[in-house]
This record gives structure tokens, sequence and C-alpha cells, in this order.
């Protein structure tokens, strides 16, 4: 089965070459240029990825992220022309999970972030039939169930995206190991030493506070000051 | 500058009303000083006058009373002028005065033995010899002089008066007549205390006057620097309240113009300022897209490029590597632009400098193999915590040492890192090629290169060092460099560790020691 790609993108001669260069690269590629159309298009297509520009006609890309978070964890890459803070912080802030820069333009990097949102996906069910049964981890009050691909907190289920996910299991089976940001760019994000750690920081900060019982005083996901992160010990 | 406009003001205040007590005190002195000796000579005058007359009337009476007498013997003199002292020492007009009858000295001794009568509390120590003398000369006139008359408590003003008076059988004598001047004294003192208070309170007033009416002058000045305080410090809607035609309300009113006037440049050159962010953020997208369309086209042609015709085949490299170039200019200038636009908001965090020093060294390690050059690191053993940016570091850091590769001609390149208290110091060293003076006077200026007829390996814009500057600027940081030519070149950056921190010295010197026996003497350009 070959993956199906959601390209949400207004300009028209870039939409027709990303989709020409994502299909001959190998994916099955749905394009939409009108961001009214893009939610009907989601629930209709149900695509493993969505390459998202922010600037659209109709309605903005982070808006449509809030959106299709609502009910799907659907890896979200923003595809964008600006790399303002504010712009990016904001779009992760609302549940994107990656970013690519249009310009410069480096095919490859697209290409590693698509794979990469796929394998996060994929994990869960081609990983863990390796792990022993049962292989249930628990930070805190929070268990992670790796073969069911269920986080419950206090025995109550909570629903990540398989990037949190992924980012919550990293951190959990290494317990010990405090986590550099770069690091987890690295395990996570597939992401060369050239990563943004903001992803990091924001998609810390969206984990804990579906896991924490105070996002604000963290006991799960705890920050090692000047190095990084790592897993609350019981 | 508020401190130092309100010490003025008030020095200004108090310089003014210190000098109006002043100078009114001086001239109420000097007016008081007249008026008490103009009153007191009057005074003086006054009763001296009335004294004189009375003492004349008194003479003549005494004088014709003896001349009248037909005493015969010593007894019935002797009572007469007994009689003369009692008679004279009250008077009407003035109050008690004393009186004595003395014997003009010098007189042969007639045969009669006479007492010399005079008032029970007169001291005969109060009539001046001077006088004895002056009247014993005077003929029939008076003649007077100011003597002190010792009482209780000290001495009362006086005047004593003489006249000499003949006395049948007994001879010549004199008679004195003391008056007392105490009232008259009493009388200044209480004109000069009253002077004197009258003085201090009317001083008092004055101050206290002079303090409002300056205070009533001052006050606009004090809204003035109020206000241009306020201005300084961003609030440029702040005018001062003008009213009336005085000089004060006419400089209010200058100020205003001026305040109007600068805020109104103050807002155009906040205008063209957003005006200018927007527009380089709007180029930014509307260039990007095209931009990477016309790439992936490059792409796909250059991917595909051996099912063209032989001779197009070159064409889709050339257009491939050109569009690589432009992007990357591209991408510099708009970088470039958003400095220029002042819209560049770093992304600060506190980060271990090593680690971000690592993570810049392990990019350009394929270059640096490509090159033959070997990374030499020399870090700190302690973590090292700055507040920086990292993106941005770390392309610094990439920039320097992609540079330091491409002009180190294959030899080692050095990185140093150190810290003090305040500040973090990188440098970058390689042996290469080096610069000279007037290169490195150059070197942060936009699109220049060392050298142009060298070739361009490392696919550099040009605009790399400026942007580094810009960057090394926005940390409030340092980008020095330190080369000479054929022996190297050293760039050092500085940062503080703390956003907004100063730096007082760098932590490294330039070139490193390590290296400072190999490159005796350098340029310096920051």
């Amino acid at each position: 089965m070959t993956n199906k790609i959601m390209l949400v993108e207004d300009d028209e001669a870039l939409r027709s070459q990303l989709e020409r260069w994502l299909t001959e690269s190998g994916y099955q590629v749905v394009a939409v240029g009108d961001g009214n159309l893009v939610m009907d298009t989601f629930r209709a297509e149900n695509p493993n990825v969505v390459l998202m520009d922010i600037q659209l006609p109709g309605r903005n890309g982070i808006e449509l992220v809030r959106d299709i978070r609502e009910f799907a964890g659907t890896p979200i890459i923003m595809v964008t022309a600006r790399s303002e803070a504010e712009v990016m912080d904001e779009a992760f802030e609302a549940g994107a999970d990656d970013y690519f820069e249009k310009s410069p333009w480096e095919p490859e990097k697209l290409l590693a972030r698509v794979k990469n949102s796929l394998r996060v996906q994929q994990r869960a069910s081609v990983e863990t039939a390796t792990e022993e049964a049962g292989g249930v981890l628990k930070i805190g009050s929070v268990s992670v169930d790796i073969l069911g691909h269920e986080v419950r907190k206090n025995g109550e289920k909570i629903a990540l995206t398989p990037y949190e996910f992924k980012l919550l299991t990293t951190l959990a089976e290494k317990p010990k190991l405090v986590f550099s940001r770069e690091q987890l760019l690295k395990d996570v994000w597939n992401h060369s030493y050239q990563g943004d750690t903001r992803l990091v920081n924001v998609h810390i900060q969206r984990l804990r506070s579906k896991i924490e019982d105070d996002p604000d005083n963290p006991t799960v996901v705890v920050t090692v000051r000047g190095i990084g992160y790592k897993a609350g010990l019981n | 500058m508020r401190t130092i406009i309100g010490l003025l003001r008030r020095y200004i205040q108090l310089r003014a009303v210190l000098s109006t007590v002043v100078l009114t005190g001086i001239a109420m002195t000097a007016l008081g000083g007249f008026l008490s000796y103009s009153i007191g000579n009057g005074l003086f005058q006054t009763r001296l006058t009335q004294v004189l007359s009375e003492s004349q009337r008194s003479v003549i009476q005494i004088q014709n009373t003896f001349s009248a007498s037909n005493v015969s013997d010593e007894v019935a003199l002797q009572t007469l002028m007994n009689s003369v002292v009692p008679s004279l020492e009250s008077n009407t007009a003035s109050q008690e005065r004393q009186v004595a009858l003395l014997r003009t000295p010098g007189q042969p001794s007639g045969s009669l033995a006479l007492q010399s009568p005079m008032s029970s509390n007169l001291n005969l120590s109060v009539i001046p010899a001077q006088l004895r003398v002056k009247v014993a000369a005077a003929g029939s006139r008076l003649s007077y002089q100011s003597v002190a008359i010792p009482t209780a408590v000290g001495t009362h003003p006086g005047i004593a008066v003489g006249a000499p008076i003949q006395i049948p059988l007994a001879g010549a004598y004199e008679l004195y007549l003391v008056y007392d001047l105490q009232n008259e004294e009493n009388t200044l003192l209480f004109v000069q205390r009253t002077l004197v208070v009258g003085g201090l309170v009317s001083l008092f007033l004055i101050a206290l006057v002079s303090y409002f009416v300056t205070n009533w002058l001052v006050a606009p000045l004090r809204v003035a620097s109020d206000v241009a305080e306020s201005i300084a410090s961003g609030d440029l809607d702040k005018r001062i309240p003008a009213k009336g035609t005085d000089v004060i309300s006419t400089m209010a009113r200058s100020f205003n113009k001026m305040a109007d006037s600068l805020q109104k440049q103050i807002t155009k050159v906040t205008n063209v300022s957003t005006m200018q962010q927007r527009f380089v953020s709007d180029v930014s997208h509307e260039l990007r897209t095209p931009m990477t369309t016309i790439r992936i086209s490059g792409d796909m042609l250059f991917r595909n490029r051996d099912k063209l015709a032989p001779t197009l085949k070159k064409d889709a490299e050339t257009l491939n590597d050109q569009i690589i170039r432009f992007e990357a200019l591209l991408g510099d200038l708009l970088e470039l632009s958003r400095f220029d636009a002042g819209g560049v908001r770093p992304h600060m965090e506190l980060q271990d400098v090593q680690h971000v020093v690592g993570m810049s060294i392990v990019s350009v390690e394929p270059l640096a193999r490509s090159k033959g050059s070997r990374i030499n690191v020399d870090l700190p053993t302690d973590l090292v915590e700055v507040e920086l940016d990292s993106r941005r570091i770390e392309r610094l850091l990439r920039n320097l040492l992609a540079n330091a590769i491409e002009h180190g001609e294959g030899k080692p390149i050095d990185v140093h890192v150190a810290g003090n208290e305040d500040a973090v110091a990188i440098t970058v060293t390689d042996y290469g090629i080096g610069m000279t003076k007037e290169q490195l006077d150059r070197v942060f200026d936009r699109f220049w290169r060392a050298d142009p007829s060298r070739q361009r390996t490392s696919g550099g814009t040009g605009l790399g060092l400026a942007i580094s500057q810009e960057d090394a600027h926005l940390h409030g940081g340092w980008l020095q460099v330190w080369a000479r030519p054929n022996q190297g070149a050293c760039f050092r950056l500085t940062l503080p560790k703390l956003r907004g921190g100063v730096i007082v010295e760098s932590p490294l010197s330039m070139p490193p020691r390590a290296a400072l026996w190999a490159l005796p003497k350098g340029f310096y350009h920051d």
C-alpha cells in the first residue's frame, strides 16, 4: 500500500511541482490549494501525513492544524516560507509535529521528515512485535503500554499523537538517561544537527499538558537544567 | 536627570530666597542703625535742652536767693545753703535730679568753715574733674557733660550741669545738677528692640514671600522638566500646558512645538521601520515560493538530465547549480534585510556553549575531511552556560569554521573555548593564507571576498561574515578578527553569559596563546 500524503499549498505552480516531485518519490499525493476545502478532503482521504502551508486563502494553516487535532493525531509537517519564531511556536502549540522550510529547498530533508512521520506511526505495530508481551513502562502515575500503543494515567486512557507517544516512550525506555534537546530531535524527529530545538520545547509542553497533574511542576517529564529532559522517577 | 534638574531648581530657588534675605537684611540693618541713631540723638537733644533750661532757671534762682539774703552769721548761712539742695532735688518737669553745692577750689580759706551740701545719693565722683575746671573758668555760663551714674545695677546715663554761684561771706561756689537719663535710655532701648523684632519679622516675611514668588516662577520649569522627562522615557504625547503670553508660556509653546516635531519624526521613522519589516517579510514569502518551485523543476531536470540531449545536459547542470547559488544568496539577503529592518528577535535559551561548538564542528566535518584539515578543539572542563540563540550561534560558528577550512590550505584548524565571570569566548584559528591589513578592514563588508580570483569551493554568498557580525551584535557580543598574510587568521566570538550582560574583557586573547609564537605580528579588526 502506498502512503498517502495530503499536500496543502496555495501557490499553484509550487503545488503542482511538489505534487509531481512527491509522486515521483513514490507517494500518493492529494493536493489542496484552498483552505476551505482542507477539512473535507482530510476526512474523505484520511491521509497518512499532512504537509501544511501556513499562509492560505480561506483558512490559515495553524487554524487547520488545530481543527485536525480535534479528532486525529495524523502527523502534520508545516511547510513554511517563514521561519519566524512566533509563527512556528504557534503552529507547534496548535499541534503541528514537524516543520520544513520551503527555502532553501532541501529535498532529502523533506523526504526524511515524511518518512519519519510514517515511521513514528508504524512503530507500535512493527517494532513492538519484538517487545515482550505486556511491555508496560511506568513513570509516576503514567503507564505506557508500548504494545497496545496506549497511555494511561491513573487508569484513564490519554490520547497522544504518534509524535507525543514516541517522545514519551523514548524518555520512558531509558529512565536513567538525560536526553539533550538535540538528542531528542534526532531520536524522535530524526533531524540532523541543524534542528530547531523549539520543536522539542513545545512538544514537551504539549505532552506535559496532557499527562502531568500540574504542567508547571512536572513530575513525569522533568527538565534537567542546562542539559535537557528525563523521565521522572517513581 | 530628574535629580539634577530638581537640585538645580531647588538651588535656584534657594539662591533667590537667600540673596533676597541677605540683601534685605543689610538694608534693614542700615536703616535700623540710622533710625536708632537719630531717635537716640533726638531724645538726647530734647532732654538736653530741657535740662539746660531747667538748670538755668535753678541757677538764677539760687544765685538770686543768695544775693538777696542778708545773713550775717555762719549758722544762718549754712542753714540757707543746706536748704538749697532739697529745694532743687525734685522739680516738676523731669525726674529727680541730684544736687551738689561745692566750694570752688583754689580760694584763700575764708573766715567761715562751711560744709558743702549735696544730695544724699550723689556720688561725687560722678562729677568729672574736667567739668569742674570748665565751670570754674566759665564765668556765669552753664557748663555740662555726659556722665555715667553708678547705681546698684550698673550705671545710668546722665548729664551733669554746673554753674558758679557767688555766696556772700563764703566766696565762690559751684552748683552742680546731675540729671538721670535712664528714661530716655529706656525709650531708646525700647525703640531699638522694636526695630530689631520688626526687622526680623519682616525679614522672615520677605523670605516667605520670595519663596512663594520664586516657587511660582519655578513651577512651570518643574512642569517642563517633568514633561521633558516623560518624553525622554518614551511618552511622546506629553505636553506642557501653556496659557497667556508671558515668557514662560512662550517657552512652553516652543517646547511643545519641538516635542511635536520630534514626535512626528519618531513616528515617521517607526512607521518606515514597520513598513520595511513588513516588506521584508512579504518579499521573503513572495520570493521563496517561486524560488522553491524553480528549484524543484531544476532538481527534476537535473535528476533526469541523462534523458536530455547531450547539448542540453550541460544546461540542466548549470541551471541547477546556479539556482542553488541564487537560492543561497536570496536566503542570506533576506536574512540581512531582516537585520536592517530591525525585525530580528533572537530565541535566547540557556545552553552549554561546548555543546553548541560541538554541533557546529560536527556539521563542518565532511568539508574539513574533503580539504584534509584537522580540527583541534580545546574546551574547558566544566559546563559553560550561556544565554544564546543556538541556531544563530551554531550558524555563525559553522560559517567561521567553513571559512577557516576554505582558507586554511589543509593545515589544522584550532578551536578554543574559554569563559570568565561574565563572558565566554570562542576562537577559530587557521594557519592558511591569512589577510592583509586592507583585506582585514573589509572582511565584514557585504559581498566582499578576500580574493576574487580564488575558486569558490564552499559556495559562499559573500554575506556570511556580515550576517555573523549581525548575529554577534544581536547577542550583545563581539566578533573580532586577527590576521597576517600567509600565516593565518583568527576569528574570536565573545558573548555575554547572560542576555543584556556587559563584556568587560574577552576570556581569550587573540590570537590564542598557542598560536602566538607562530604568528608574531598581525592586524586586528572588529
